[in-house]
C-alpha cells in the first residue's frame, strides 16, 4: 500500500501538454509536399510507390484518408516530393478536407455553434470497431491514460451508446460488423455526432475494396469528423477532436501549412 | 536460418488421406506442435496441407493430401487443434470437415450469401449451402444465456460471447467470432512485394512487429535477398520492445479489470514510454515502417544503440517496480490466483502457444526452437509455470519482461559495433517448381507463423497468416468453465487475444 502511494509521488504528473511540441525523429507526421511535386515529375514517382492509391499524380495531391504513412514515397523521391514532419497535427474535418496539395481548400467547418455550445464542455463516445487491425482501437483507448488524458477536457468513452453524445468508429467497417454498427448508431440519442479515424475508416486504407469489408464509415453511418493515420497518434485525435468543438485555435500556423 | 524453412512441393507428394490423418496423430503425439492447416486450390484439386514444429530437433515438418471437392475427413480425432483450422478451411473453400464437432461457421455470419466461399474458384460448384450457425444448448434447470458483444463495454474490438450458467457460474463459454474478417488473406497473394508487409502490420496492429518479421523473412527466403545481421538485431530488439509494451499494456489492463488503480495508470504510462521507443526505432508507435524487404526501412533505427540502451535502462527499473509492487500485492494475488485456470493437460491437447501456453506447463518458444538469427545461439530465458491462472499468465508477462530486458543490453552492443548498413550477400532466388515457405517469429502473444505457395514464377498463389491467437481463443473457453461470470473480464484479459488477427 504505502508502495503505491510513494510511487505516484514519485512519478509526479506525466500528462503531455496541449499543443503539443513535435514529436522526435524519424515519426511520420504532416506530410510536406515540396516543388518537384507540385510542378515536377515527383508526384508520379510517388504515386508509383504508394501501396495505396494515395496520391493522385495528374491532380497532385495526397489524400490523408488513403495514407498509411509508409514512408515509401519519401523513399522513393529521396524525400524531394514528399517529405513527413514530425507533426503529429494532420487535417481533419469532412472527408475532403483529408486530401492535401491541391491548392487552397477551405478550412474544415468543425462542429455547429449549436452542437458546441451543447457539447463543447462535456462529449461522451462511444467507441464501435468495425473490422480494423486493432491499431487506431488501441490510440483511441491511449487517450484514456494518463499521458494524454482526454477526460481533462470533458470527452470520455462511455460503455453504453444509451450514455453517448456519439460514436467512434475505427477500420473499413466489415460485412459482419455493418449491422451492429447501425444498430449502436441509432440506439444514440440525438443529436449525436459520429468521428471516423485511421485510414481504414476513411477509405478502407490498407484493406481497400476486398470481398469482406465496406471502403470505409463513411458509406454506412453519416461521418461528421475524419481523422487520418495509420493509427493516428494519440496527439493527432485530441488535436482534431479539440479543433472539431472550436476548442483548439484553427487560425495562425495553422491554416499557413494547409496552403502547401 | 532457423525460422525459415522452404519446401519444395514436387517432392512433397500429396500423402494418401489416411496416411496424412495417421501423420498428424503420430506427429502431435510425439511432442510435434501443429502450425498451421490450411487449403488451397490448385489448377482445380484441392489440397490441404499442413505444417508441424519439433520444439527439440528445431525443424519444421510439411505434408498434404489431396481432398475431393466436396469433403474431407475431419482430423480432429488424430489432433484435436486443427478443430478451428477444419472450420476455417470449411468457411474459405466449401470443404466440408466430416464428423467435425462443431461445424459452425468461422468468419461467415447470417447475412452472406450461402454458396459464398472466397478462395474457391469458379470452376467448382461447392456440393452444399454453408450451414446456419447453432450455438451449442446447455440444459438443465436454471440454467440461463447471457450473451455479450459484438459492441463491448471498452475500447475492444467485437466478440460475440455466449454464456451458458448456472446461476453465477459459467457451465460453457460459447466464442463467436468473424466480426473483423477483412479478408485479408485473399489481398496477400502476388508477387512479393512491400504491399504484403504493409500488409502483414495490419493483421493485428498491437503486433505490427512480430508478423511483419515473420514476412519480411519469408519474402526475402522467396526472393533471395536476406537481411544483413544488423537488421536482424534490430528486427529482434524491436519485437522485444514490442513485447514489454504489450504486456506493460496487458498487466494495466489486468489491474483495470481488477480495480487496482496503482497498476492500471502506471502501467498504463510504462506501455506509452515502450511505444515511444519503437517510435523512435521506426517512425511509428506500433513498430510500423521496421521492415523492408532485405532489410529495414532507411530512416531505422531513428534513435542509437547507445540512446536506446540508456533509454532502456531508465525504463527496466520502472516496470520491475511496478510489476513487483503490483503482484507483490496482497490483494491482487488473492484476486488472481486460482482463477480461470487452464490445466498443462488441456493446453497440451488445445496446443496454446505463448505466455498463455507457458503458464499451463508448455514449454515453447520460438524464440529458442526457432530461432531468428538474433537469437540464435542466445534466446531469452523461457520462463515457464505449471499453474495455469490468472497469476500465472501475469507473473509470466512481468518475468518475460525482465528476460527481454536482460536480451536487449546484452544484444544492442552488437547493434552498435555492427556498424552502418551493409548489402546482404545477394542470393539467387530458389530455383523455380512450386514451393512452400514457412516462417516463424515468437511474438508477444506467442508464436506467430506465416506460410506462403509460389508458383514456378515465384507468385505468391496462396499465403497463410496464424495468429497465435487462433490457437488460443479454445483456450479461454476452458478457463472460465466454472468459474463465475465476474470472473470473465479478467481472464479475457489474461489472454489478450486478437480478435482481428483471428479473423483476418
Amino acid at each position: 500500500m504505502i508502495e503505491s502511494i510513494v510511487g505516484r509521488f514519485r512519478t509526479g504528473s506525466v500528462t503531455a501538454s496541449i499543443p503539443a511540441p513535435p514529436l522526435p525523429e524519424p515519426f511520420r507526421g504532416m506530410p510536406v509536399i515540396g516543388e518537384t511535386f507540385r510542378t515536377g515529375g515527383t508526384a508520379a514517382v510517388c504515386a508509383k510507390a504508394c501501396a495505396t492509391g494515395a496520391i493522385d499524380p495528374e491532380k497532385k495531391t495526397i489524400d490523408l484518408g488513403r495514407c498509411v504513412f509508409c514512408g515509401l514515397c519519401e523513399e522513393a523521391c529521396e524525400g524531394v516530393g514528399i517529405r513527413f514532419s514530425q507533426d503529429p497535427r494532420l487535417p481533419w474535418g469532412k472527408r475532403e478536407n483529408l486530401v492535401i496539395g491541391g491548392g487552397s481548400v477551405a478550412p474544415p467547418e468543425g462542429a455547429s455553434h449549436d452542437l458546441r455550445s451543447l457539447l463543447g464542455r462535456s462529449l461522451h463516445l462511444r467507441e464501435v470497431s468495425a473490422g480494423g487491425c486493432n491499431g487506431c482501437d488501441l490510440e483511441a483507448q491511449a487517450l484514456g491514460n494518463p499521458i494524454f488524458d482526454l477526460q481533462r477536457f470533458g470527452i470520455d468513452f462511455v460503455a453504453s451508446p444509451r450514455h453517448a453524445d456519439g460514436l467512434l468508429v475505427t477500420g473499413p467497417v466489415t460485412k459482419n460488423m455493418r449491422e451492429a454498427l447501425l444498430k449502436t448508431y441509432e440506439a444514440v440519442a440525438e443529436p449525436r455526432i459520429v468521428i471516423a479515424i485511421g485510414a481504414c475508416a476513411a477509405s478502407g486504407g490498407i484493406f481497400r475494396d476486398t470481398y469482406a469489408a465496406e471502403n470505409g464509415a463513411g458509406g454506412v453511418v453519416p461521418v461528421d469528423l475524419f481523422i487520418p493515420g495509420c493509427p493516428p497518434h494519440p496527439l493527432t485525435l485530441l488535436h482534431a477532436i479539440l479543433g472539431f468543438l472550436g476548442k483548439y485555435p484553427l487560425t495562425g500556423e495553422r491554416s499557413s501549412r494547409r496552403g502547401l | 536460418m532457423r525460422c525459415v524453412r522452404r519446401f519444395d512441393l514436387r517432392e512433397d507428394a500429396p500423402l494418401k488421406e489416411r496416411d496424412f490423418g495417421s501423420f498428424l496423430g503420430e506427429r502431435t503425439a510425439a511432442g510435434d506442435r501443429l502450425l498451421a492447416l490450411f487449403a488451397e486450390e490448385n489448377s482445380g484439386e484441392f489440397l490441404i496441407h499442413a505444417l508441424l514444429g519439433n520444439a527439440s530437433g528445431g525443424t519444421f515438418s510439411h505434408a498434404c493430401f489431396r481432398s475431393s471437392p466436396d469433403s474431407f475427413r475431419t482430423l480432429t480425432e488424430a489432433c484435436p487443434a486443427t478443430h478451428w483450422f477444419e472450420r476455417e478451411i470449411y468457411d474459405l473453400f466449401g470443404l466440408v470437415p466430416e464428423g467435425h464437432p462443431e461445424t459452425n461457421p468461422l468468419r461467415f455470419h447470417e447475412g452472406w450469401p450461402r454458396k459464398f466461399f472466397p478462395m474457391r474458384g469458379a470452376g467448382a460448384p461447392p456440393a452444399e449451402p454453408r450451414r446456419g450457425y447453432r450455438f451449442l444448448q446447455v440444459r438443465g434447470e436454471g440454467i440461463h444465456e447471457v450473451a455479450v458483444g459484438p459492441v463491448h463495454a471498452g475500447i475492444i474490438e467485437p466478440g460475440h460471447f455466449r454464456f451458458s450458467c448456472s446461476g453465477e457460474t459459467i457451465q460453457n463459454l460459447e466464442i463467436r467470432l468473424g466480426y473483423q474478417h477483412k479478408g485479408t488473406e485473399s489481398l496477400l497473394a502476388g508477387p512479393p512485394g512491400m504491399r504484403q508487409i504493409l500488409l502483414s502490420e495490419s493483421v493485428s496492429g498491437d503486433t505490427a512487429v512480430g508478423h511483419s518479421n515473420a514476412c519480411a523473412r519469408l519474402l526475402e527466403a522467396i526472393s533471395g535477398k536476406p537481411a544483413d545481421r544488423r537488421a536482424e538485431i534490430l528486427r529482434s530488439a524491436a519485437l522485444e520492445i514490442e513485447r514489454i509494451a504489450n504486456h506493460c499494456g496487458d498487466l494495466g489492463g489486468l489491474s483495470t479489470d481488477i480495480g487496482y488503480l496503482y497498476g492500471a495508470s502506471h502501467f498504463g504510462r510504462l506501455r506509452g514510454a515502450a511505444l515511444n521507443l519503437l517510435m523512435r526505432i521506426t517512425g511509428n508507435r506500433y513498430g510500423r515502417g521496421l521492415n523492408r524487404i532485405g532489410g529495414v526501412g532507411p530512416r531505422v533505427p531513428g534513435i542509437g544503440a547507445d540512446d536506446l540502451l540508456a533509454e532502456l535502462s531508465l525504463l527496466r527499473p520502472e516496470v520491475e517496480r511496478a510489476g513487483d509492487t503490483t503482484l507483490g500485492s496482497a490483494s491482487v494475488v488473492a484476486r488472481m490466483e486460482g482463477t480461470g485456470r487452464v490445466l498443462p493437460g488441456t493446453a497440451r491437447t488445445l496446443q496454446i502457444v505463448g505466455a498463455a501456453g507457458r503458464a499451463s506447463g508448455r514449454d515453447v518458444d520460438a524464440r529458442r526452437d526457432f530461432p531468428s538469427p538474433a537469437f540464435e545461439g542466445r534466446p531469452p530465458d523461457v520462463v515457464v509455470l505449471r499453474e495455469g491462472d490468472v497469476l500465472a499468465r501475469a507473473r509470466i508477462r512481468l518475468e518475460e519482461m525482465r528476460a527481454s530486458f536482460r536480451w536487449l543490453s546484452g544484444a544492442l552492443p552488437e547493434a552498435s559495433a555492427a556498424g552502418s548498413r551493409t548489402k546482404g550477400p545477394r542470393e539467387s532466388p530458389a530455383a523455380g517448381g512450386r514451393a512452400l515457405t514457412v516462417s516463424v517469429e515468437e511474438g508477444w502473444r506467442g508464436e506467430i507463423v506465416h506460410a506462403a505457395i509460389t508458383d514456378e514464377a515465384g507468385t505468391i498463389v496462396r499465403y497463410k497468416v496464424v495468429d497465435p491467437s487462433f490457437h488460443n481463443w479454445p483456450g479461454l473457453s476452458f478457463a472460465v468453465r466454472n468459474n463465475v461470470i465476474s470472473d470473465f473480464p479478467v481472464c479475457n484479459k489474461s489472454f489478450s487475444l486478437s480478435y482481428s488477427g483471428t479473423d483476418l
